[in-house]
């Protein structure tokens, strides 16, 4: 990769506090314009990587790049990030516009052409109305578009979302999602956003970085993360997983009265595992519609989430499993029915043995 | 005993609904500390502020604070006024810096033994202090001695313990304390946020406080300001056991009027004296009224 | 992803600790000096003599009781008037908030002195021979800080739900207050008793102006006939006080800690 072709280039970067690692060796790319999620369970260092971008944070070793030039020592002040909180980050003593035009005034811009594009910002964002309004004045929602269209006003070189839907409620938090994403390709800012909902992450992003550990685990785009997984940590923390008891023969998994193969182990003893298996990738039936290897299983509770519905069922040896299928084919299963289960998928993933 | 959630009142607060206000209703539970606060505060301060305007037959007249606003008495407001004020201001600004590099920066071990300590200081005064003063910084004190083997003679500029200034300096020993006392909870409620905010939009550090943190101090700090100016404009025990009579202080004066140590021709003078203090403690809340009128609007 | 352990002091906090240790320890550590001196075994030689000469005095522990006793009823008031009344005005009395910053900042306007004369005069004679009104009169000079530090300790906490929880779980309103408020908003009662107990002890003006005798008093009129004494008695309050509230104080933290990681 060239260097013009990367906004932020992260090399090597590795943080502990107090002995504990935080960040482990962590490298990462991201492209001018590109949107890229961090998501990971707390803990896994992903704020931690965000603030060391920021200058918040100081790493204990490696580089932080901004198209191509190194200000891993550069204090935060002088970075020209612009970011945005969890919540409360909002200054309580100015308004709407004063709190946008902040980023400007420290820079030195005149009082008049701050207030236009602190004003032009808050008219992106939809606020143009509550200007004069004070931090505490405006719902929590309101509050982070202003945040926003603060660190947007700035025209950083990379926007940083430090979970900033996280404090909101749902409806807003997914409105509130699609326009940053808007805005961002609006704007061609290129984003670094942490959370830890891999929904938001899946929805939003270019690229998603699965990070455990304080090391990403994957880098890709949504659809690849989600049908092919480079983990099993990765395979469960994208999207919903059965996890299913099944006996590995050193090649393929037997479970639910068929088998698949096993993609990700290099062992070849046979041992107990737990298989990794999508809602997709199982099917509910009722029995004797044909002859293939099926399992027998009980329904246990149907619900409609309009062109497809979620079946659960429990198999005879005692498992629950949970199907996605069309809503059409749904239609005979009711709770407390027999009905056959079927393995679709053809190749999965396994965690380790359950014996 | 008070039993604000008793159940008498929430039953009985469907029936009677209609009858008795919101208000009402919500003031039965807090009777118990209202009562206290009327004949332990407002009853006797009222019961002064009439007797201030009354003569030794109990005729109405203003004679009192004639004699109040005039000579010694006079005096003793200007010097009472300006010990609350320098008082503040050698006070205030330590404590604040000290409350927020303590608040900022202190482990939750260290901040409890501050609050301890604080809380002790603040409430000592009186013989004890003074004791303690003397034994340190009087002419023969263990400090004044140390100071001088290292060259400071604290003595040399004509000062003493029992002067004005000395009476300013005793006073930080619980100023002070007071102000890290009731400062703090509005460096704790700076948010870590709100610096980082700033510094990641391009403010420098002083930026951040000129912008931010001043502004958001400055309610709480003219709020503490104003209380030393209390504190130190009505202190009595300590002033009573430094001074020997030797500076002319309002509250001393009160208190000797109390004792009758001294005999006057009005005996309502006292009172109207105590209604003087009173009336110089609202004034000095003028300035600070207006500075929380123009704060109003982002606090909540 | 907080941080983490513990961070060195900086500079700042060390120079900050440092000065007002001198700015504590100066006046304190000279009056030990002085109150160690033992002047009738000859100059330069130290000893506890000061300390058995008040220690000794008949009215030494009388007054030491009756001090901590009014403190005690103090404290006691304020946990039994105080602390229900600021809970109930968070939970359902929000109209009479501003009523009640009010009343409470008014001992910060009215000086003791002033309130010292009010109280001799109007206050009926049975009121004022009785001991334990200097105890209400202590809960009421200590309500400009003990009602603040009640009250933003316990908006913070959100009661109105976990009162409602716990009551549609089907707690009674007694119950909802002993077992589940009580425990929640313990770190603020525990801090504005302390508050109550520190001005109760150090209490003078008002104490001497109705010619009562407490320690604080006391030490006033013992002094006048031993100075070296009068000094070993002020380290003596002084430290005592500070010994007294650290332990109250370090108690607090225990349980604090024992709540966090029970969570």
């Amino acid at each position: 990769m060239k260097k013009k072709s990367t906004a932020l280039r992260l090399r090597g970067v590795t943080k502990s506090f107090a002995g504990l690692t935080a960040l482990d060796s962590l490298d990462l790319d991201v492209k001018p314009g590109e949107l890229v999620a961090l998501l990971g369970p707390s803990g896994c260092g992903k704020t931690t990587a965000l603030r060391i971008v920021a200058g918040l944070e100081k790493a204990d070793s490696g580089k932080v790049l901004v198209r191509g030039e190194d200000i891993t020592e550069l204090p935060a002040h002088k970075r020209h990030m612009g970011m945005v909180f969890q919540q409360y980050s909002l200054f309580p003593n100015l308004t709407a516009e004063e709190n946008a035009a902040f980023g400007l005034r420290m820079q030195g811009v005149g009082g008049a052409e701050r207030k236009a594009r602190a004003l032009e910002l808050l008219d992106l964002v939809g606020l143009s109305a509550l200007a004069k309004r004070y931090p505490h004045e405006m719902s929590g929602g309101q509050q982070q578009r202003v945040a926003l269209a603060r660190a947007l006003a700035v025209e950083p070189e990379v926007l940083l979302l430090d979970e900033p839907l996280s404090a909101l409620d749902a409806k807003v938090r997914t409105s509130l999602r699609e326009e940053i994403r808007r805005l961002q390709l609006e704007l061609g800012t290129t984003t670094i956003f942490v959370t830890h909902d891999q929904e938001e992450a899946m929805a939003i992003s270019d690229r998603v970085a699965v990070m455990s550990r304080g090391k990403i685990e994957q880098i890709d785009t949504p659809d690849v993360l989600y049908s092919n997984p480079a983990s099993s940590f990765v395979a469960s923390f994208v999207g919903n997983m059965n996890r299913i008891p099944a006996q590995f023969d050193g090649k393929h998994a037997h479970l639910l009265g068929g088998k698949a193969k096993v993609s990700n182990t290099d062992s070849a003893a046979p041992t107990s595992v737990v298989a990794l298996v999508r809602p997709e990738n199982i099917r509910l039936f009722k029995p004797a519609h044909n002859a293939k290897a099926v399992a027998d299983a009980t329904v246990l509770n149907r619900s409609f989430l309009g062109p497809v519905s979620q079946v659960t069922a429990r198999t005879a040896d005692g498992h629950v499993v949970s199907a996605l299928l069309p809503t059409a084919d749904t239609g005979d299963l009711h709770a407390g029915d027999a009905v056959a289960v079927e393995l679709l998928a053809k190749q999965i993933m396994i965690e380790g043995s359950n014996a | 005993m008070a039993k604000p959630l008793s159940n008498t009142v929430d039953k009985g607060a469907a029936n009677r609904g209609a009858l008795v206000s919101d208000f009402t209703r919500q003031l039965v539970p807090i009777l118990p500390l209202l009562v206290l606060i009327v004949v332990f505060l407002i009853w006797p301060i009222v019961n002064v502020a009439i007797m201030a305007f009354e003569d030794n037959y109990g005729n109405f007249t203003f004679d009192n604070f004639v004699v109040a606003s005039q000579g010694v008495y006079a005096q003793a407001f200007g010097n009472s006024i300006s010990l609350g004020i320098y008082s503040a201001l050698l006070a205030s600004i330590p404590g604040a810096v000290f409350a927020y590099i303590i608040e900022s920066r202190g482990s939750e071990f260290l901040k409890r033994i501050i609050n301890s300590a604080t809380s002790v200081l603040a409430n000592s005064g009186g013989v004890p202090l003074a004791f303690m003063f003397i034994a340190a910084f009087g002419a023969e004190g263990s400090a004044t001695v140390l100071l001088k083997a290292i060259g400071l003679d604290i003595y040399a500029g004509g000062f003493t313990l029992f002067s004005y200034w000395g009476l300013v300096l005793v006073y930080c020993f619980f100023q002070i304390p007071i102000m890290v006392l009731v400062f703090s909870p509005a460096v704790q409620a700076l948010r870590r946020e709100w610096t980082e905010a700033a510094r990641s939009l391009g403010a420098s550090k002083w930026q951040y406080w000129r912008h931010v943190g001043f502004p958001l101090l400055f309610p709480s700090f003219s709020a503490s300001f104003l209380l030393l100016f209390a504190s130190a404009f009505s202190a009595y025990a300590t002033a009573r056991a430094m001074t020997v009579g030797t500076i002319a202080l309002v509250p001393l004066m009160i208190g000797t009027l109390i004792d009758g140590n001294v005999i006057v021709d009005q005996f309502n003078l006292g009172k109207a004296l105590a209604i003087g203090m009173v009336l110089v403690t609202a004034l000095a809340m003028v300035p600070y009224l207006l500075i929380q009128r123009r704060v109003a609007r982002w606090q909540k | 992803m907080k941080r983490l352990g513990f961070k060195l002091p900086s500079a700042g906090l060390f120079i900050a600790v440092l000065l007002a240790g001198v700015f504590v320890l100066l006046p304190l550590g000279s009056a030990s000096e002085y109150s160690f001196r033992t002047p009738a075994l000859g100059p330069g030689t130290y000893g506890w003599d000061n300390y058995a000469w008040f220690v000794s005095q008949p009215d030494f522990g009388t007054f030491i009781t009756l001090s901590l006793l009014l403190a005690a009823v103090a404290a006691g008031i304020t946990l039994l008037v105080l602390v229900p009344t600021v809970v109930w005005l968070n939970l359902r009395g929000q109209k009479l908030r501003p009523l009640m910053e009010f009343l409470t900042l008014l001992p910060l306007v009215i000086p003791v002195v002033a309130l010292a004369i009010g109280a001799q005069t109007s206050l009926p004679v049975e009121l004022q021979s009785n001991q334990y009104s200097l105890s209400f009169f202590y809960f009421v000079l200590a309500l400009p800080y003990t009602y603040r530090t009640l009250d933003i300790g316990i908006r913070a906490i959100p009661l109105k739900t976990l009162s409602e929880a716990a009551r549609s779980l089907g707690a009674s309103q007694i119950k909802v207050i002993a077992l589940v408020l009580a425990p929640v908003v313990r770190g603020a009662v525990i801090a504005s008793v302390f508050l109550t107990i520190a001005l109760s002890l150090g209490e003078f003006t008002l104490t001497s102006l109705l010619h009562w005798q407490t320690f604080t008093t006391w030490v006033t009129v013992i002094s006048q006939s031993n100075i070296l004494g009068a000094i070993a008695l002020s380290v003596f309050t002084i430290v005592a006080a500070f010994a007294l509230l650290l332990v109250v104080g370090l108690v607090s933290i225990r349980t604090k800690r024992r709540q966090v990681t029970e969570e």
